[in-house]
């Protein structure tokens, strides 16, 4: 029998093991697995929680009470492992692959970090140094500075989507201290809603074995959430990043959306939008680059979307400075023109086949079916739903998406950032 | 669980069947020439189809620089048959399937793709097969993508780390083709006439020129068959395609450049000329950018990273067709300078050439590379892209053998290789120094 036609309610071993909901899923590659995992650290967000969690995150594998930062990385490079520990929001995203055989190995690895990291005192002026060095290096880039402009205008400092200034991030990056980061670590690091998902060549008793191995002892108090989950209500306006050098402006356009994920106008607006901007073959990739010619790139996206907070509706277009006021025009009038006309039958039925076509594509490696496994979960979601998501795109109806376009998207409301050389000559509000 | 699937030969009317190799089969469609590669995986129902023309910016001439780059936008414009015109734009056909569809050139390859679900591999043949010699290259269409691709240029040009990469490249190489990036200059975009990439295509597109490579759920006697239907009609070049004739002059001194570009923070790029990607050297160089630099074991990383010096650094190890460049690039932390960072990298690489490298750092270099070779197979993608470069470098058996080929170098080729290539003579480096 062909195991990859069953549907994954089917194929997903999905069940508690010590403090981790561990899912499970066998697919035909050889000899390795691959992973995602994550864990709710509920950081304070108007406290700069989120700035003191990225900088214990990135001493998880400098040392542990067992093992240096040599001796971990050595068990790891030894067999070729990834293990990878990242902060996420409200989250600790873990993530890796490895060789079906070393994964009990880089598990305990994994677990040790997490559980009993030491925070050495020598190396924590290194992270800080390198977290900084990583913020300066990303400041000679447009694309953040714009995305950062639009957020700081439709959230505050307090809720998940917030993206703080850069030099705001430097002087409390260095304002924090090392007792602030183990302190962090002790109220924070729970296996509160931990998830793990395991795809590849495997064997689910195995798996299981090993997780319950590394993880068990794992235990802890939750915190409690204390983040924002409403939008900033503020009149649309422009903020613009001046930046030298840079004949390429980023631009971003968007306002807050209050749709939930799990909502059902959801599906709805995602096609809406995606007939908007979704891909290639999509309205603003059609005009403003196509026809146009005035852009590499343009795209738009639901940004942000939970099932428990504010997200929101962006649009993304890079623009050399000559064609600047030319595309920001093109992009408004494209953008507008759908909002009134909303789309049609036809487009619909095109952008329908095409998301579930590449939701089959999509789906092809163990990666990217982890990724999709764990997201879901976070969601709330059963795994059925990654089954059912294709007969849902399908059932949703015309009057649907354009009720949904109507009722959420509103180019009255879009908020521009930009980041670049941007000319003096520039006409913000737009046309 | 075994994945790969290494059926017998088959034998299709129109086709000679070449090898075979770690799976992968190779045929020769006798009518014009073109190569064809099947690698049937046991994985999801999703098929990469995947054309490699043997055209890269190594074959473009001073003038037209980015000729190759912008060929690939422009092939996107369409065919008669695939226009916007008639509502069958290539990409809103392959799209609609759900196909995951781009191309990407380099140096020494232009490559064209769709991953698409097993059913609808005919289409994607149909429409590669179509644009391989009926691409209409109108001149509005031209205009219209030159300020595409202008906007790409300068989102490239924003970048320092991209304009120092060029800026060593141009500096390593003054005759080769290396020299000019692979977008091309900027006047030679903005110059560029639609009869100048009308006689690049005419001259380089096609079936001879071509490999097609077909992955992942695959059956090798249906497909070859509708790739005879879709491309054996196409008659192989009229003419020889031409070769690269220049050959780079021997470097006979270190050569240094500077970028200036407002910023936060230095980087510094420093590369040596190494033999081209089908040596055994170049298996020895991507075995010593492991112990270089990559994880924290590395000898980099302790000395550069760890003490403070640098918050990155890697080796990458440029297995091109003609002989490349072995790269280290290092990007400095706010209290270092680029001098200290340099001195520190010449005294790894001195320390490498006077006492050599242990059994054990190769054997965990030989370690990581078996294990990325693995994820590398993740989907039938992952293995197009590195296949892809195979073919690029001139034989596409160099990635079924690699993992053969890493266990076969030795300590003492690693040290051979970098006593004979890492010296100063050979070497050009890059400074990128922020304007703040």
């Amino acid at each position: 029998m062909d195991r990859s036609a069953l549907s994954y309610a089917d194929r997903v071993h999905d069940r508690p093991v010590g403090p981790c909901r561990l899912l499970t899923l066998q697919m035909p590659v050889d000899g390795f697995v691959s992973w995602r995992g994550s864990f709710r650290t509920h950081p304070d967000l108007g406290a700069h929680d989120d700035l003191v969690q990225r900088l214990m995150v990135s001493m998880l594998d400098k040392g542990t009470a067992t093992h240096d930062r040599f001796e971990l990385a050595a068990v790891l490079e030894e067999c070729g492992a990834q293990l990878s520990l990242s902060s996420d929001g409200l989250y600790v995203d873990v993530s890796g692959q490895s060789l079906t055989g070393d994964l009990p190995t880089v598990l305990d690895v994994c677990a040790d970090m997490v559980q009993t990291p030491s925070f050495p005192e020598s190396e924590y002026p290194k992270v800080q140094a390198q977290t900084l060095a990583g913020v300066q290096r990303s400041m000679q880039d447009t694309a953040p500075h714009a995305s950062r402009a639009l957020m700081q205008r439709l959230f505050s400092v307090d809720h998940p989507n917030y993206s703080r200034p850069f030099e705001d991030e430097l002087e409390r990056l260095q304002q924090t201290m090392r007792a602030d980061v183990e302190t962090y670590h002790h109220e924070h690091v729970t296996p509160h809603a931990f998830t793990l998902v395991v795809a590849g060549d495997l064997e689910h008793d195995a798996v299981e074995t090993a997780v319950r191995g590394a993880f068990d002892s794992w235990e802890g108090t939750a915190p409690a959430p204390t983040h924002a989950t409403r939008a900033t209500a503020c009149a649309p306006g422009t903020a613009t990043v001046p930046m030298a050098d840079r004949d390429n402006i980023d631009v971003r356009m968007g306002h807050a959306l209050t749709l939930r994920r799990d909502e059902d106008a959801y599906l709805p607006l995602y096609l809406g939008n995606y007939i908007l901007g979704g891909n290639f073959s999509a309205r603003l990739m059609n005009t403003v680059r196509d026809e146009m010619g005035l852009t590499y790139g343009i795209r738009s996206g639901l940004s942000g979307i939970s099932t428990e907070y504010d997200g929101s509706w962006t649009i993304g277009v890079t623009l050399s400075t000559e064609a600047l006021q030319q595309g920001l025009d093109a992009t408004r009038q494209v953008v507008r023109d759908f909002v009134e006309g909303g789309v049609t039958e036809d487009e619909l039925d095109a952008k329908k086949t095409t998301i579930t076509g590449s939701y089959k594509v999509g789906l092809a490696t163990t990666k990217r079916v982890a990724q999709s496994l764990l997201t879901n979960a976070e969601r709330g979601f059963p795994v059925s739903y990654l089954d059912e998501f294709p007969e849902r795109i399908q059932a949703v109806t015309l009057e649907e998406v354009n009720d949904a376009i109507q009722t959420h998207f509103d180019p009255g409301a879009l908020h521009t950032a930009m980041a670049g050389s941007v000319p003096a000559s520039v006409d913000e509000a737009g046309a | 669980m075994s994945t790969a699937v290494s059926p017998s030969p088959v034998s299709v009317d129109g086709f000679s069947f070449v090898q075979e190799s770690g799976g992968i089969q190779q045929y020769e469609l006798d009518a014009n020439g073109l190569q064809v590669l099947l690698y049937p995986i046991d994985a999801a129902p999703v098929t990469s189809v995947m054309i490699t023309y043997h055209v890269g910016s190594r074959n473009e001439r001073t003038g037209h620089t980015g000729a190759t780059h912008m060929l690939e936008h422009l092939m996107f414009k369409g065919t008669e048959r695939f226009h916007k015109e008639h509502g069958t734009s290539i990409f809103d056909v392959l799209q609609r399937v759900g196909a995951e569809v781009n191309a990407s050139t380099w140096t020494d390859r232009t490559n064209y793709y769709e991953m698409l679900p097993r059913e609808h591999v005919g289409m994607a043949l149909d429409i590669e097969a179509d644009r391989m010699r009926n691409a209409r290259l109108a001149p509005d269409d031209v205009e219209s993508e030159r300020t595409v691709i202008l906007n790409e240029f300068d989102r490239g040009q924003n970048d320092p780390t991209r304009r120092l990469f060029d800026a060593v490249w141009s500096a390593a190489y003054v005759a080769h083709p290396y020299h000019h990036p692979t977008i091309g200059w900027r006047s030679d975009i903005e110059t560029m006439q639609p009869e100048d990439l009308r006689h690049f295509y005419d001259t380089f597109y096609w079936p001879n020129n071509a490999t097609l490579s077909l992955i992942g759920s695959v059956d090798a006697a249906a497909d070859l068959e509708a790739i005879a239907e879709h491309f054996g009609s196409i008659s192989s070049a009229p003419h020889d395609i031409p070769e690269v004739r220049t050959r780079e002059p021997e470097q006979r001194g270190q050569r240094r450049v500077t970028v200036n570009q407002d910023g936060e923070l230095g980087a510094l790029l420093s590369s040596y000329k190494v033999p081209h990607g089908r040596t055994d050297a170049a298996d020895a160089f991507d075995v010593l950018a492991r112990i270089l630099a990559s994880g924290k074991s590395s000898r980099l990383y302790r000395r550069c990273t760890d003490q403070e010096l640098t918050t990155n650094v890697f080796a990458m190890n440029f297995r091109m067709r003609d002989p490349s460049l072995f790269s280290l690039f290092a990007f400095l932390t706010p209290s270092s300078t680029h001098e200290e960072v340099e001195a520190a990298i010449e005294e790894e690489i001195e320390l490498i050439q006077h006492e050599g490298v242990t059994d054990d750092e190769v054997a965990r270099a030989q370690r990581q590379l078996v294990a990325k070779e693995a994820y590398g197979r993740d989907g039938p993608y992952r293995i197009a892209s590195q296949l892809n470069e195979a073919i690029a470098v001139g034989d596409w058996t160099l990635y079924t053998e690699y993992i053969d080929r890493i266990r076969a170098v030795t300590p003492q080729a690693v040290q051979q290789v970098a006593q004979e290539h890492l010296h100063a003579t050979q070497n050009t480096i890059g400074w990128y120094v922020p304007d703040a």
